[in-house]
């Protein structure tokens, strides 16, 4: 078989995960992206470890731990997006603003001394 | 064995399609409307990656991709599709509003690694079926066991945590769901 | 017939060779961890509280003992080519361990916040809801955290000693997985809390796909994912390189994400901002120790060849400059102290990458010595955060902190000390640290960066400088935040951490004599 096709087929793979981590909203839909990426990446390490006849095997030895680390992050993955669910309601990222960069930025003299003390008195 | 691209083995030909499907249902997981619909695409190609594995020999890697991707990894999905009560119809919700960046993005990855493959790769050719068999659990236990011990080990450690962490994140008290109500 | 020569390596198949002594402290590390969760099982509800702390003190400083054991032992690698046990690898488990242990001591704390510590009772409950009422007066805790953050701790000692790309990726997970799901868990400001853990969480998996990525592309290249095997490959290229150009790139960014490098640092001041302040000291200071390691096992073992470093190491260094451009920057326009220190933070990552991109013994060795004082440093400063208390938690925004130093002038003097060592005063040892890093870049000829770096710590001294003038010229608030008293673990660990900074500012010689004969050892 000519290696090409393996491989195209995983980079391809990742891009469209990558497009789906950037494109979606919604965080189990990034979440699935991200198996895709996963998977496109366990497809390069199979076709490599045919490609190379290594003896080793290294390429689907880490194949094997990468599916069960996908599994146990997707786990908790899952349990983190529900909880943010519980809370508010949505699984919705462009929501997720409370941690932002400040509106307006803080300047110098609103925290020199004397400015400080009016915001008080105000 | 004359080695061309126009005259495909049929090994070659099966892997193609085979890996059209792949592609065909990765694009419909990021893009469909319909959140349980991605989910089932996502089934698709996980399967076909696992028929993948199967052309590449590595006989173990399908039967796992199978049984924790295609059996526990989507259930998990549909399970927390269910449970954040996620838009079960079509819905413009899922995407972020201006996709353009993405796509540059995604098609910016996909032209610039095809390019480097098949710039490193065009000239080489291998027989899946020939030369060391290491797709078999013995032979991929054997290795497992004689050069990754530790990270095998640090592995089923890494397990126990996320087992814990995640029933640390969901255990509610037993009057919980009153105080909720 | 092949099927036959498989059976028979099974049958002459020998247990593997483990080298239980040179794997010692990380194995100390996740047995402790472990034992939590026996404890969590077994021990009563009302006695875990106690028992975890402990049991994870005591394994930090069984684990450290270990290091110390080792100390001086001929570098080697163990565990089938796994782990790299040398001066380097040693010397950071160390400081990994000395950290976490201080930052242990702060995360434990409970005389802060009315007899409970940071985290919520049950991280699934509605902040406020009776059922957390109820579950509060009967002292209920996420004790689980303590055993969780051991298996941080564990990860985060393999991670710097990795020697292959797969053990590398497994302590990269068993070190960020934990975390993940900490930063969800704080007792106040839960939304924000539970919004880091899932920003955190879906940008760590993210960038694991690409360091994934660039470990296969790298397999590929060498047919192998152990670094000397890959250096072996790059000193003598079989194939093209382009492969292995785009691999280092890919490799690079998912590590670039733990350091906290820009561009890939969007996560930073989202996840220190709102995961619980002690933990937010802990990733700071641990995690980036760990991630820097990593790094520069990756880049000095894996592609330590002249071929190689031309072409990363102007990446790396852009990569630098970015990062102390936007640390440096975007602090000014902070108003919330976590956000503040977490561009900091960055900025200091900026610093390091100009060590670690000159590559030479000497600046390695100046890495090693502004890891352990910077981390030491940061530990304290959040840990001042953790005392200044509102209602609703801690008061992290600027404009209260006016006139902390009149009414609570320890902690507001232990504070400046740390944030004039940042801003890189003399007679502090993040000045020494940085002085070593300039001198290292200078000698291994890179002049713009160190001119970048001036500049940019000019910058940030305006930055530190005005926490400094709000804390001391300003007059108190009226209804101003209280000063929680803390307990006499917290007051050890900011002794410890303003003794270390002025100290080692002082006297340096001892830790960067260490440093220096540390940082010539890399097993390969």
């Amino acid at each position: 078989m000519h290696a090409v096709y393996p491989l195209v087929l995983g980079a391809l793979l990742f891009a469209i995960g990558l497009y789906g981590v950037l494109a979606r909203r919604n965080a189990i839909a990034v979440l699935m992206a991200i198996e895709l990426l996963l998977n496109a990446v366990t497809l390069n390490l199979v076709s490599f470890s045919a490609i190379l006849r290594d003896r080793y095997g290294m390429g689907q030895i880490f194949t094997l731990f990468i599916i069960t680390i996908a599994a146990a992050e997707t786990g908790l993955g899952l349990a983190i997006v529900l909880l943010v669910y519980r809370q508010r309601a949505t699984a919705d990222l462009g929501e997720q603003r409370a941690l932002a960069e400040p509106v307006e930025p803080v300047t110098a003299d609103e925290l020199s001394p004397r400015n400080v003390e009016a915001e008080v008195a105000r | 064995m004359s080695h061309g691209y126009l005259s495909p083995t049929g090994l070659e030909i099966a892997f193609v399609l085979i890996g059209l499907v792949t592609l065909g249902s990765g694009l419909l997981v990021v893009t469909v409307k319909n959140l349980v619909h991605a989910a089932l695409w996502l089934l698709v190609c996980m399967g076909s990656i696992a028929v993948e594995y199967l052309l590449l020999t590595a006989e173990l890697l399908a039967w796992i991709q199978v049984l924790i991707y295609a059996g526990a990894i989507i259930v998990l999905f549909l399970f927390g599709l269910m449970l954040t009560r996620a838009p079960i119809g079509p819905t413009e919700e899922l995407n972020v509003r201006h996709r353009w960046p993405a796509l540059i993005v995604g098609l910016g990855a996909a032209g610039t690694l095809v390019t480097v493959i098949v710039q490193a790769y065009q000239h080489t050719w291998f027989d899946p079926r020939g030369a060391v068999p290491l797709g078999s659990g013995e032979a991929l236990g054997t290795q497992l066991f004689k050069y990754w011990v530790l990270p095998f080990e640090v592995l089923s450690v890494l397990l126990l945590a996320a087992l814990v962490g995640a029933i640390v994140l969901s255990r509610r008290g037993r009057d919980t769901e009153e105080a909720e109500a | 017939m092949s099927i036959l020569a498989a059976s028979s390596t099974t049958a002459t198949f020998v247990a593997p060779h483990v080298e239980f002594g040179k794997l010692s402290p990380m194995l100390i590390a996740f047995g402790t961890a472990t034992l939590g969760i026996l404890v969590e099982a077994f021990a009563p509800r009302k006695q875990r509280y106690g028992i975890q702390v402990g049991l994870a003190l005591v394994g930090i400083a069984a684990s450290f003992a270990a290091v110390l054991a080792l100390a001086g032992t001929t570098a080697s690698v163990v565990a089938q080519g796994s782990v790299a046990v040398d001066g380097t690898t040693l010397f950071l488990q160390g400081t990994i361990l000395v950290i976490s242990f201080v930052a242990f001591l702060v995360i434990a704390e409970r005389k802060t916040d009315q007899n409970q510590d940071a985290f919520a009772a049950q991280g699934a409950s509605v902040p406020g809801s009776a059922a957390e009422r109820e579950t509060t007066r009967r002292g209920w805790q996420t004790t689980e955290v303590y055993p969780l953050l051991m298996f941080s701790v564990g990860g985060m000692l393999l991670f710097p000693a990795a020697n292959d790309l797969l053990t590398m990726f497994v302590a990269l997970e068993a070190l960020s997985l934990p975390l993940y799901l900490v930063c969800g868990l704080a007792r106040h400001r839960r939304l924000l809390s539970q919004e880091a853990a899932l920003k955190y969480f879906l940008l760590g998996a993210f960038s694991s796909a690409f360091f994934l990525y660039g470990a296969a592309m790298l397999y590929g290249y060498a047919g192998s994912v152990n670094l000397a095997v890959i250096a072996q490959h790059v000193a003598h290229p079989t194939a093209g390189s382009t492969l292995l150009y785009t691999g280092v790139a890919l490799l690079g960014m998912g590590l670039l994400f733990k350091v906290g490098a820009a561009p890939f640092h969007m996560w930073t001041p989202d996840v220190y901002q709102g995961a619980p302040t002690p933990v937010t000291g802990f990733m700071a200071a641990a995690t980036k120790i760990a991630a820097f390691g990593a790094l520069v096992r990756v880049l000095d073992v894996g592609l330590g060849v002249n071929s190689a470093e031309n072409v990363w190491r102007p990446v790396m260094q852009a990569v630098a400059i970015i990062t102390m451009i936007v640390g440096g920057v975007l602090a000014l326009t902070q108003r919330d102290i976590k956000r503040m220190l977490a561009y900091s933070a960055i900025l200091n990552a900026g610093y390091l990458l100009i060590g670690v991109t000159s590559t030479t013994a000497q600046a390695r060795a100046a890495v090693l010595f502004y890891l352990p004082v910077y981390g030491v440093a940061i530990i304290g400063a959040f840990a001042v955060v953790t005392l200044v208390r509102d209602a609703g938690g801690e008061a992290t925004d600027l404009s209260r902190w006016a006139g902390l130093g009149r009414r609570a002038p320890i902690p507001a003097a232990l504070l400046a000390v740390f944030l004039l060592a940042f801003a890189g005063i003399p007679f502090t040892s993040i000045f020494i640290g940085k002085f070593a890093i300039f001198q290292a870049a200078l000698a291994a000829g890179s002049p713009d960066l160190v001119i970048v770096a001036v500049l940019a710590s000019a910058l940030a001294a305006f930055f530190y400088l005005r926490v400094v003038v709000v804390m001391f010229f300003s007059d108190p608030l009226p209804q101003g935040p209280t000063i929680a008293h803390p307990s006499i673990a917290v007051k050890t660990a900011l002794a410890v951490a303003a003794f270390a900074t002025v100290a080692l500012g002082v006297a340096p010689s001892l830790l960067l004599h260490l440093a220096n004969n540390s940082a010539g050892i890399l097993a390969k």
